[in-house]
């Protein structure tokens, strides 16, 4: 592979590397030092790349690595100092959807970092369980479980959580219910 | 790679956490907001800084190559 194919490589998968960097740092900031730091190791380790296997798995690997090696830390920082992207970004589409997303960053925020990585990975960039689990180091057993697990938190954080209920109001009105009896100002 | 799939993918089902079976209906719905989440940020147009430093990064290797011959990537 050439410098020029690599490199064209390369940029093709920058939002990729964008949006997931995004997804686990929680901060656009971090994500564009975590991409170009990324990159920079992806231009030093050319010749590791194995042609005809998935860039993008290969620069996942490097950017995850890099994050928990680098980053982690600083995302924490990041964010309690000034709140996730989440209530940021979403600048398109219209006022409801728009809702949807900022309510569902906030709810992916709050998920292990382990659940959160590898449901991105799955449900949203086209990596397969195989590959997320090379990626991860782990097995696919457990790739699978913390797919699952992150499915079920988030349902339970969004109030979709009952089988047979996608209305956003039972377990709000079980709440309300329990915390009824107390008279209100009394 | 190959030493994973020996691990059954159903063996994850054993952890307790695992028991509680999602309606599918709940599955597309977070699968959707997946989706919505991951396109929003891959839709941001890219910062120019990131074509500026391969760019650059091309630059130098290429006038590494003319001065010293066969001196490859790095």
């Amino acid at each position: 592979m050439s410098a020029a194919d690599f490199k064209d490589g390369l940029i093709a998968e920058i939002p990729n590397l964008r949006a997931f960097a995004a997804s686990l740092s929680g901060s656009m900031q971090l994500a564009d030092d975590l991409v170009q730091d990324t990159l920079l190791k992806a231009w030093g380790n050319a010749e590791k790349f194995q042609p005809g296997t998935s860039l993008r798995a290969w620069l996942f690997t490097i950017l995850r690595n890099t994050y928990y090696s680098l980053y982690r830390k600083r995302g924490r920082e990041v964010q309690d100092s000034e709140g996730t992207y989440a209530d940021r970004l979403a600048t398109h589409g219209n006022q409801e959807s728009h809702l949807d997303l900022a309510d569902f960053r906030k709810a992916l925020a709050k998920l292990p970092e382990e659940q959160r990585e590898v449901l991105i990975m799955v449900g949203a960039t086209g990596l397969s369980y195989e590959e997320t689990a090379e990626i991860c180091g782990v097995a696919i057993g457990t790739i699978k479980s913390r797919v699952n697990r992150a499915r079920a938190k988030l349902a339970e954080l969004l109030s979709i959580g009952g089988v047979d209920d996608l209305g956003p109001d039972r377990r709000i009105t079980a709440a309300v219910q329990r915390a009824g009896p107390e008279p209100v100002g009394s | 790679m190959n030493l994973m799939n020996a691990d059954p993918p159903e063996a994850a089902r054993a952890e307790p956490d695992d028991e509680r079976v999602l309606d599918p209906r709940v599955q597309e719905s977070i699968g959707r907001s997946l989706k919505a989440h991951y396109d929003d940020l891959i839709s941001a147009p890219v910062p120019d800084r990131f074509l500026v430093l391969l760019a650059q990064l091309e630059d130098t290797e290429r006038r590494l190559k003319a001065e010293g011959g066969s001196d490859e990537r790095s």
